[in-house]
């Protein structure tokens, strides 16, 4: 199965510690040290449990998202990826990650933001491609495997698919023990 | 059996009507000649927004960050899917809901495709429609087959035609009503949906229905064409009909609807909306969008005598079984309750139930039932909550759930015993909010936030007031709880701030030498009697303090309304001097220095500018009947190409010959509107008017063009062996056909062009003025 469509979640440790609306500001002078990568910035802290912040681009959106009560950065690729299913993964969960990690950093939340590297969500956004099955499961599985070990290194995790019919396919990632975004990413780079 | 590698393969054609099939499969086809540049790119956008596409903020390519404009990163190079429109721009994309009705799966449905191709969010419009922003037009296919798949369509969503057909969402189960309006809507909107009457206008037309004439119900004065039921006894026996109205309107000049006729046999109904169609049609402005809408034609002709145009037209129609057929079902239809009707006698009350009874409960004329409102965040609803409120309507109503124009979803014909449980169902997904329908209750259009005619946040703005008039709901006066307010981006009205008691427009004003987004404050609309009042603009006030704004006049209703005085006399009574006075010191900000929030709108940091208004695609361009019948005949003319590239050589060869004749006709509309679809008639009237005349004649070629059509259709008539270099042959000849067809049509432009020139040396006439 060729992978497309690939989203990938990584979720706030203390949600509380920001509100969310802060999120508007910060993507909005993202945009500005950015030159012309995203379109614009969408406002749903109106709604409860929904897609929060969102900044949208053509080749993926980034957004602060509260869907199913648990907030985490959502990395949503829309455009096609090339080269092998790992590298899709690869290319998908770094950029998840390098975002995570830059708002971390970001000097306006002074440390109140930290990602919870030990639970993901991975989703296929594309119910053609990827129908919500044990079937689309089977076909995941080796690639997801093979690059989670690289993710994880060595750490043991557990992987659950979303069971629900009616939602778009989704694997919940969860490792043993805590590890930070940053780490992941410097697994990913070695 | 391999896996469907598109929803064109997967949803096989049992799935999808064979007519909506075609339709997106020429909409796909339009896609792919825009791409090859064989559309013009104006043609191409009505195409586009006749099936519900539509553009966005910042499509154009470039966006103001605050600081600078950017020019946005998009792959698509110098493709246009318009007029300063880039290609791989977001875009919007509405559905069209007539009557706002909606059944479990249809719901099921749209929250997929929002998770799939938009943001995650269906938004619920203020004409019952549903709303997704950042669509690529690339998934646009997809997403109308899926639609289609459970008997939605697009088309004619947006666009210079009928828009959604809406309706009273109580209509069936209301206790004033007449009569159940459902049918007579759910016909209209199926007659007129791509009728040839209604192709050419020169802007849109919105129609709607009420079963009463007293409450808000359909707001049909506001309406180009608007219905209310009525009924009277004729030869002793009841009779249905309608009492009719047209050229309502809000938009920047609004105008109230004049009444048409008082009683429109329901016999009537359908070819009477043809005729005013044919009339609005032939008479409305074309060249100046300002004013083509059916209100100006009408202000012109005066309401006498286009009754007698609408009257005369009626009496030519030829007689067409579909004006009455749908009527002994009209007269049978009735919704079926999913549960028996029982009262809650008693009963629970989970916490915060009575206070969303009292607000959002609605006791249907049929007893033991209740029609409930789930009321919507800025209409906003997530893909979630919409699956969520899918399998809550099968366990309590099953398909009678509407969309509203107030952005809510109305759960009807839920049994009166099942409240308690409906609602903690609703409460479970973040929708048990009460005070629907009160001045918490805010509508807004899209504003800044996605529309390219926005000038100040309106959902910002909306979403601000919905937050503070929450919180102290419970304190509010009952006389000003009962108000309600609306919100538009711009002048242009989408949020029907005409008709609230407190309204509100976008505009911009100078302040200290900076743009600073205002609101023109809108007084005393009124919903009730359908729109039975406009407000009056009494001055523009700082975005950033309207609410305080909003405080004053309802603090000064309270204090000083005479018995029973409605928001409406009252603002009347104190009159725009005091009322300006009361708002007087709230149009003063501080230095952008001292309180630079000011400066910026609603939930959006960027210092205020005006730079990102783009051009509205509200009307899109007005594309002839001509221009449509040539981009039409290059459709099919690129299925030729397709059919010779899979051998299919007898259906290569006559769908050259028809995209021929396609084009003849689209010369012969230039003066024969009604030119119809027989082949033999376009053929007769297109060598009487275009080749006897020389009309369509080639300075080198002479009749040579004109000859490949009539020998193609001899040979397709002759049933002659079609080889394949014949089939070649023919769709060259094709080609050359439709591009002497438009050099044909480009010389009468230019030659029409000068005449009007000669005529009007300003080139400012129109014919409202003429």
């Amino acid at each position: 199965m060729e992978l497309q469509k690939i989203n990938v979640k990584f979720f706030v440790a203390e949600p509380d510690q920001v509100p969310l609306t802060a999120f508007i500001d910060i993507f909005h002078s993202w945009i500005q040290a950015t030159d012309g990568i995203y379109y614009d910035v969408a406002d749903y802290s109106h709604m409860h449990n929904g897609p929060g912040i969102l900044m949208i681009a053509h080749e993926a959106n980034i957004s602060i998202d509260e869907t199913g009560g648990q907030r985490g950065l959502l990395y949503n690729r829309k455009q096609p990826l090339d080269g092998s299913n790992q590298e899709k993964l690869r290319c998908t969960f770094r950029a998840a990650l390098e975002n995570c990690l830059r708002l971390e950093q970001e000097p306006s939340l002074q440390g109140k933001l930290k990602f919870r590297g030990d639970k993901g969500l991975f989703l296929i956004n594309d119910r053609l491609l990827a129908p919500n099955t044990e079937e689309t499961f089977l076909l995941v599985r080796d690639d997801l495997e093979g690059f989670l070990g690289q993710l994880y290194r060595g750490v043991d995790y557990s992987l659950a698919r979303n069971l629900e019919p009616t939602e778009r396919f989704s694997v919940w990632m969860n490792t043993a023990v805590p590890c930070e975004v940053a780490e992941l990413l410097k697994n990913l780079e070695a | 059996m391999s896996q469907p590698e598109t929803w064109k393969e997967k949803l096989a054609a049992d799935q999808v009507l064979p007519d909506l099939a075609r339709e997106i499969d020429i909409y796909e086809q339009q896609m792919e000649l825009r791409k090859q540049g064989k559309i013009d790119e104006k043609v191409f956008a009505e195409t586009r927004l006749r099936r519900g596409v539509y553009g966005q903020r910042y499509d154009n390519g470039q966006r103001h960050d605050g600081t600078r404009v950017q020019k946005l990163k998009l792959p698509s190079g110098g493709l246009t899917k318009g007029p300063e429109t880039v290609w791989d721009a977001p875009g919007m994309m509405r559905i069209k809901i007539p009557f706002g009705g909606l059944n479990p799966e249809q719901m099921e449905v749209l929250a997929d495709l929002s998770e799939e191709y938009s943001d995650g969010v269906s938004h619920v419009t203020t004409r019952q429609d549903i709303q997704y922003h950042y669509v690529h037009i690339e998934d646009t296919p997809s997403l109308m087959r899926r639609l289609a798949a459970v008997g939605i369509t697009t088309r004619e969503a947006c666009g210079n035609v009928v828009r959604n057909v809406t309706a009273c969402p109580l209509a069936g189960v209301c206790r004033d009503e007449v009569f159940d309006v459902t049918p007579y809507a759910k016909a209209c909107s199926r007659f007129l949906l791509g009728h040839p009457d209604t192709q050419d206008f020169g802007r849109k037309f919105k129609i709607a229905f009420s079963g009463c004439k007293d409450n808000a119900c359909g707001l049909v004065t506001m309406h180009d064409m608007g219905a209310i039921a009525r009924s009277k006894v004729v030869n002793g026996k009841e009779k249905r009909g309608f009492e009719l109205y047209v050229g309502g309107g809000l938009g920047p000049v609004p105008h109230k609807a004049k009444l048409f006729d008082e009683f429109v046999p329901e016999e009537e109904l359908l070819p009477m909306a043809q005729a005013v169609s044919r009339v609005f049609a032939r008479l409305g402005e074309k060249r100046n969008r300002a004013r083509a809408r059916i209100k100006f034609l009408i202000a012109n002709l005066g309401i006498e005598e286009f009754r007698r145009l609408v009257l005369e037209e009626r009496a030519k129609l030829p007689s067409d079984l579909r004006w009455t057929e749908y009527l002994s079902w009209a007269h049978e239809y009735k919704e079926a309750p999913l549960k028996p009707a029982a009262s809650r006698n008693g009963g629970e009350r989970p916490e915060g139930f009575d206070r969303w009874y009292a607000t959002n409960v609605y006791q249907q004329r049929q007893s033991g039932y209740v029609a409930a409102t789930v009321a919507l965040p800025l209409g906003d609803v997530t893909a979630d909550q919409f699956r969520a409120l899918a399998s809550i309507a099968r366990r309590f109503v099953k398909d009678t759930v509407r969309t509203t124009v107030e952005q809510n979803i109305l759960f009807r014909w839920l049994s009166e015993a099942d409240l308690p449980e409906f609602y903690k169902a609703v409460q479970a997904i973040d929708l048990g909010e009460p005070d629907a329908g009160t001045i918490v209750d805010v509508t807004a259009c899209p504003g800044t936030d996605t529309c390219k005619l926005g000038i100040a946040s309106s959902r910002g703005l909306a979403r601000e007031l919905h937050y503070r008039l929450s919180e102290k709901s419970l304190e509010l006066d009952a006389a000003v709880k009962n108000l309600r307010i609306k919100v538009s981006g711009c002048f242009n009205s989408c949020g029907q701030h005409h008709i609230a008691d407190i309204g509100f427009y976008g505009i911009n004003r100078n302040v200290n030498g900076y743009q600073v987004p205002h609101f023109q404050v809108v007084l005393g609309g009124k919903l009730k009697d359908n729109a039975g009042e406009y407000g009056v603009a009494v001055g523009a006030v700082p975005s950033k303090r309207i609410p305080e704004a909003v405080e004053r006049i309802t603090e000064r209703y309270v204090r000083d309304r005479e018995k029973d005085e409605s928001f409406q006399d009252f603002v009347r009574r104190i009159g725009k001097k005091e009322i300006k006075q009361v708002l007087d010191d709230l149009t003063k900000i501080p230095s952008h220095d001292a309180a630079p929030s000011y400066y910026a709108d609603w939930g959006d940091p960027r210092e205020f500018t005006l730079e990102d208004l783009g051009t509205g695609e509200c009307a899109g361009e007005v594309i002839t009947q001509a221009e449509f019948t040539l981009a039409a005949s290059e459709r099919e003319l690129f299925e030729a190409h397709l059919f010779l590239d899979d051998g299919e050589l007898v259906k290569a060869a006559r769908t050259a010959y028809w995209s021929m004749v396609r084009a003849a006709q689209a010369l012969v509309k230039i003066q024969n509107h009604d030119v119809s679809e027989d082949e033999a008639q376009i053929l007769a009237e297109f060598r009487c008017r275009f080749c006897d005349t020389q009309v369509f004649y080639d300075k080198y070629a002479g009749s040579k063009f004109a000859d490949y059509l009539f020998k193609a259709k001899d040979f397709v008539h002759n049933g002659s062996e079609v080889t394949r270099d014949r089939a070649i042959q023919l769709v060259q000849e094709a080609q050359l056909f439709i591009d002497a067809a438009h050099a044909c049509h480009n010389k009468l432009r230019s030659t029409a062009s000068a005449t009007r020139s000669a005529a009007s040396p300003s080139g400012m006439a129109s014919a409202g003025e003429g």
